[in-house]
């Protein structure tokens, strides 16, 4: 269980992390989702005390971190692959870290197995590892204390489908053993396929914390519109934005619309005198859900005719 | 415990420790001898049985020590300032969240193996020395002794305090440079100037500190109260790297 409490960070003028409060929940994948400066990075490492709040307080069981003897039995984290002494070897890494909270040497070995990385791997200096071997390594150094709280920072960064498919197994084992996950990524496909839940940030506040398929059905539908006229096009699009609905632009002559209806959009593409050549209404994905929840949120929006992910 | 078993094995397991022990052993070996070369060069009675111009291995070794402890300082502050350069400072908090605890393990493992390498390069030195010196040196067993331990004991103390020094400041760079200031040339330039509060001044720093401690004489202070003042030092040092590693975001 993670329990932040109005977790806030300043950065001088900027505000990182606004007022967090959120219980992260055993047995299940959490997703914590966010655009690039949410805040989910700051947030994590405020939960680990490796910045200090500027105000409110970051919880593991009920514990501040930095007062926790032995942290690794209480929670894993994965943070950025980075943390690796480039001529240190995986193995010793690992052996490092047990050493410090008395976990004996054949753990490890354990570890070692569990994520997929053989001797020779693990006998390599970090520097001649993959992003991929070095995440890898990050997840087995998160299990060594076989914490009942587990924290990836974008895990599936620089790996490969099998890779991600395994990362994905995992963290549902993970949590159907009891654990807390807890997972960020700006990934949003694949946490519709992970998480069971989902906490969503926005410039460091929070913007919905709710079962997935609620987030997702909470946008509403999405209308998609075809025309082979795309300055009528643009100007359905601007009109469509002004009434309130998130427009995405989905390539030539097409738009996906979210806060709207079929009904809305069909009367208005009538009264600009817009030639259609579909107008469909799909079911949301996670995708278009976060996208309609992020949109005032987003510190650098991509430019006129919505956000691209 | 665990913390300092935990420093030990990152230390030992990169291999530019080892290369930089090699590197203070085989220095030590060089500066021993041609300091050695030196004196049995520059003497001019051709009759050791006299005494004049016979020196004893221990101010050899002293005398090369000034140049020798930069390799040894060198494995102080890396100790914590990799840390911060390669970002493994952040595993090493989230193992053990208490920043006292770090430095302090970080510490122990410092001052033990500088101690250890301080016994080696005072035996390679006495070594190299005695043989380019002959029947020129003098190697009392009690004497020798008792300077390769305050050799050793003056590195350890210097090797914690680069490494508080390393924790405040996080590059290797600007600790070495802060080093050579506080060690050589802050006291040097106080000694220039031909006034008393200035000696007394220069006196207390660590450099002169340690040199009072390893030639044993009794001015201005005796061997005890520089073995203090250097522990003092090495202390604050320590202390400044606890709070500015508890205040700082890592």
């Amino acid at each position: 269980m993670i329990t932040l409490r109005a977790l806030t960070k300043r950065f001088g003028e900027t505000t990182a992390v606004d007022e967090l409060t959120v219980d992260i929940g055993p047995g299940r994948v959490t997703g914590f989702l966010g655009p690039n400066g949410a805040g989910k990075s700051t947030t994590m490492r405020l939960i680990l005390g490796l910045d200090r709040p500027t105000g409110g307080q970051a919880l593991i069981g009920g514990q501040p971190y930095r007062k926790l003897r032995r942290p690794l039995h209480e929670i894993g984290a994965l943070l950025d692959a980075r943390t690796l002494h480039p001529a240190r070897s995986g193995r010793a890494h690992l052996s490092a870290m047990a050493a410090s909270n008395g976990i004996p040497d054949r753990r490890v070995e354990e570890v070692l197995a569990t994520v997929g990385l053989d001797d020779r791997a693990a006998a390599k200096p970090a520097r001649a590892l993959s992003l991929g071997m070095g995440q890898r390594l990050g997840i087995a150094g998160a299990l060594l204390g076989d914490p009942p709280v587990l924290m990836f920072d974008e895990p599936v960064n620089g790996l490969d489908p099998d890779g991600v498919r395994w990362i994905r197994q995992l963290s549902r084992s993970l949590a159907a053993e009891g654990r807390t996950v807890l997972i960020s990524s700006h990934l949003m496909s694949e946490m519709q396929q992970t998480a069971d839940w989902l906490v969503v940030l926005g410039q460091g506040r929070l913007i919905a914390d709710a079962p997935t398929a609620q987030v997702i059905a909470g946008s509403g539908l999405a209308v998609r519109v075809r025309s082979p006229r795309p300055t009528e096009l643009a100007a359905l699009a601007d009109r469509l934005t002004a009434a309130g609905a998130v427009v995405e632009s989905g390539g030539t002559g097409e738009l996906t619309v979210t806060g709207s209806t079929v009904e809305r959009v069909g009367e208005l593409a009538y009264e600009l005198g817009v030639p259609l050549h579909e107008l469909a209404s799909h079911e949301a994905s996670l995708e278009r859900a976060f996208m309609a929840l992020t949109a005032d949120h987003v510190e650098y929006p991509a430019g006129t005719g919505g956000a691209s992910a | 415990m665990t913390t300092i078993r935990a420093e030990w094995t990152k230390l030992r397991t990169v291999r530019a420790t080892w290369w930089t022990v090699l590197a203070a052993v085989v220095l030590m070996a060089a500066t021993a001898g041609q300091l050695a070369i030196y004196v049995a060069n520059g003497n001019t009675n051709d009759d050791p049985s006299d005494d004049a111009g016979v020196v004893p291995l221990g101010s050899v070794l002293i005398d090369s020590l000034e140049l020798v402890q930069y390799a040894v300082l060198a494995l102080g502050l890396l100790m914590i300032t990799s840390e911060f350069t390669t970002g493994t400072i952040r595993t090493t908090l989230q193992c053990t969240p208490s920043r006292g605890r770090v430095l302090l393990a970080k510490a122990a493992v410092a001052a033990a193996v500088t101690f250890v390498l301080g016994l080696l390069l005072g035996a390679v030195g006495a070594l190299v020395a005695s043989l380019v010196l002959g029947e020129w040196g003098a190697a009392p067993v009690a004497g020798t002794l008792r300077d390769v331990v305050a050799l050793a004991t003056y590195l350890a103390l210097i090797g914690v305090l680069a490494l508080g020094l390393g924790a405040v400041l996080r590059s290797a760079v600007l600790t070495l440079t802060v080093l050579l200031a506080v060690l050589m040339i802050v006291p040097l330039s106080l000694r220039e100037p031909d006034i008393t509060a200035l000696h007394r001044i220069a006196d207390a720093f660590p450099g002169e500190a340690g040199q009072h401690l390893l030639a044993g004489d009794g001015q201005p202070y005796p061997p005890a109260v520089g073995l203090l003042l250097l522990a003092g030092w090495a202390a604050v040092a320590l202390l400044g790297g606890r709070a500015a590693l508890r205040r700082r975001d890592a």
